[in-house]
């Protein structure tokens, strides 16, 4: 009995440290952003905006034009990364759980190979490629990028999930006049679309967050949102923090509530093929 | 609905021989049973003709038309899978419509079709369910209605009764014979299930090992099977195997003589004698000896297993009022208009001339 109280007491603990850990600088920063300049560095700290504003906000679209299309070019790229991937771990989760062959284990192979090799490895000899394509500066590069780094986790994903599905189902389908095409949209996503979904949530996280290769490739026309918050921490007349954070709370929120919405299925998705059932 | 001919085909797994000169012609409108033990092929004929597996070499031919470059999805064939294979996330409709839909048929034409064949199978109340609100029986018929609104060339069942419990199995069973009577459908039903065969078919095809055994209608195979294979599969409960041997003129079996008054000539010596339980009656003045060993009250009729002088166990069918205990000393007779003569060595069946007393 004392034990079991133990236990719990002890989870608790710590997972009110995590919980603080993690949602508390996101506080700070949306509440912030509602602050005056004063109020941002009152010490001791207000935790709550007492005369909240909405001065900041309206400063940001006023004075950061460049983070409107920022916003943009990081929703582009993020959907289109998301269907990519989407698109061609569907085919490759259904290519690796229907056939075998020794070609097919080495690509697997090599696809999670290349998943782990630290990004910056990758970044050298992408230049001399991303130049002689012209790519550039273009949303599709970063899409083809995010895609390439996720392809492989959720390949595995939707592979588990592929497994799943009885081979009957197909054999049905395919008497029934199927082609290989319909089989895959019409039986086989719509009963993996659990798989789908969780593979999804970790490539629009990324892609929406990424900086590195953003910073690297990007310049103005396909600059997305995270560069943007860097600039604005970057200007000559001093930081302006309250705007930083407006711009922060901006770029945050709408992934927070994606992921909160979906986190049933990351969970899914992660324990894909753990157990039975 | 069209003839279907099956020409010479093979199907290897590396050197696993699945189907050996496979060849069988199906009338239009005819009912097949294909029937044999688990591993015995049939599944894997049922599947070729299908185009779910590729055949080693040789031909089918649908309606004048040989499958052999055809597709799966261009052979206008129509199959019931064991496990009915219903589509889970679509509902009875959807699931019936499935081909139609493919084949980008209007929708005012599917749903008409759909409805009539819901009727048919007394579905019309389900059409709006998912596979998984639905029992075992009504899954079957969903499986069904997807077959048949398809209007094939030839209907594929694979053991599609097999996964319903005994009692739905005859209701079924006798629905599917119902059904096939008023379309006329042209139909190949793999089942291990003898009993099934029997009732279903116009003609079986027994097969074993990769290979036809024997076709022949339900009655040919029971009356006159070609071997020990078809006279011990068909039948339930089996016939029962006598080994005996040829002692000039005479049989001797079970350490007893027995003989027709005219053997045929050049029999072998080793033979096996074969007797359904139920041309085996209790006689005192029967040639074969053997004491009760079990007693089985089935109802309409009691069934006896009797271990013979030579240890060879028999069962024997009598009236279900019959007196006779465990260990009770019994002779056994039976006519040779009911008795099956086999090669010993062979297990080919040897003809006796039917008024052979």
């Amino acid at each position: 009995m004392l034990e079991r109280y133990l236990t719990l007491a002890l989870r608790s603990i710590v997972l009110g440290i995590g919980v603080v850990w993690s949602a508390f600088p996101i506080f700070m920063v949306v509440s912030s952003s509602f602050k005056t300049p004063i109020d941002i560095f009152a010490y001791p700290p207000k935790f709550i905006a007492f005369s909240p504003t909405l001065e900041n906000y309206s400063t940001l679209f006023r004075a950061w034009p460049q983070f409107i299309s920022g916003l943009w070019s990081s929703l582009i790229v993020t959907v289109g990364a998301t269907v990519l991937t989407g698109v061609v771990s569907l085919m490759a989760g259904y290519a690796y759980s229907r056939y075998q062959s020794r070609w097919l284990t080495l690509s697997a192979f090599s696809m999670i190979l290349l998943r782990m090799l630290p990004p910056v490895v990758v970044t050298i000899p992408l230049f001399p490629i991303v130049n002689q394509f012209r790519l550039n500066d273009t949303h599709a590069l970063l899409i083809m990028l995010y895609a390439a780094f996720f392809v492989s986790l959720a390949t595995w994903i939707l592979k588990t999930f592929i497994d799943q599905i009885p081979r009957e189902l197909e054999e049905a389908a395919e008497v029934e006049g199927a082609s290989l095409l319909q089989r895959l949209t019409k039986i086989i996503l719509p009963l993996s679309v659990h798989g789908m979904v969780a593979a999804c949530v970790f490539v629009v996280v990324f892609a929406w967050n990424e900086y590195m290769f953003a910073l690297i490739f990007t310049s103005s026309e396909a600059k997305t949102a995270p560069l943007v918050l860097a600039e604005i921490t970057g200007t000559l007349e001093g930081v302006q923090w309250g705007v930083l954070f407006a711009a922060a709370t901006v770029q945050l929120a709408p992934i927070l509530i994606f992921v909160i919405l979906v986190q049933k299925y990351i969970v899914i998705g992660l324990t894909a093929g753990a157990v039975k059932g | 609905m069209s003839d279907l001919k099956i020409d010479r085909i093979n199907k290897a797994y590396g050197d696993f021989k699945a189907l050996i000169d496979i060849s069988l012609d199906v009338q239009n409108g005819e009912f097949v049973v294909l029937v044999g033990p688990s591993g015995c092929g049939k599944s894997t004929l049922l599947r070729s003709i299908a185009g779910l597996e590729r055949i080693s070499s040789g031909d089918i031919v649908l309606g004048g038309r040989s499958l052999k470059n055809v597709a799966t999805r261009d052979r206008n064939v129509a199959m019931v899978f064991q496990s009915y294979a219903l589509f889970p996330h679509l509902t009875v409709a959807e699931n019936i419509g499935f081909g139609m839909k493919i084949r980008k048929r209007g929708r005012p034409e599917i749903e008409e079709t759909v409805t009539k064949a819901a009727k048919l199978l007394g579905l019309h109340e389900l059409v709006g369910r998912y596979p998984r609100e639905l029992s075992g029986g009504q899954r079957q018929r969903v499986a069904m209605g997807r077959a048949i609104v398809r209007d094939p060339e030839v209907f594929l069942f694979d053991e599609p009764l097999s996964n319903l419990d005994a009692k739905l199995r005859v209701q079924m069973r006798t629905e599917i014979k119902a059904l096939r009577q008023r379309l006329g459908i042209t139909s190949i039903y793999v089942t291990h299930d003898q009993e099934e065969a029997m009732t279903l078919a116009d003609r079986i095809v027994v097969m074993n090992e990769g290979q036809i055994e024997q076709i022949g209608t339900p009655l040919d195979l029971y009356d006159r099977p070609v071997n020990l294979f078809v006279a011990g599969f068909m039948g339930s409960p089996p016939m029962n195997f006598i080994p005996c041997q040829r002692v000039g003129d005479s049989l001797s079996a079970a350490g007893a003589a027995i003989a027709p008054s005219s053997l045929p000539s050049h029999l072998p010596e080793k033979l096996v004698l074969g007797i359904r339980p139920e041309a085996l009656v209790f006689d005192s003045e029967g040639a074969l000896e053997g004491t009760v060993e079990v007693i089985e009250q089935q109802g309409p009729h009691t069934l006896v297993i009797v271990r013979l002088d030579d240890g060879t166990m028999v069962y024997a069918q009598a009236h279900k009022h019959i007196r006779l205990r465990f260990g009770d000393a019994v002779q056994l007779g039976f006519d040779w208009s009911d008795a099956h003569l086999f090669d010993g060595v062979s297990g080919l069946r040897i003809e006796l001339n039917k008024d052979g007393r």
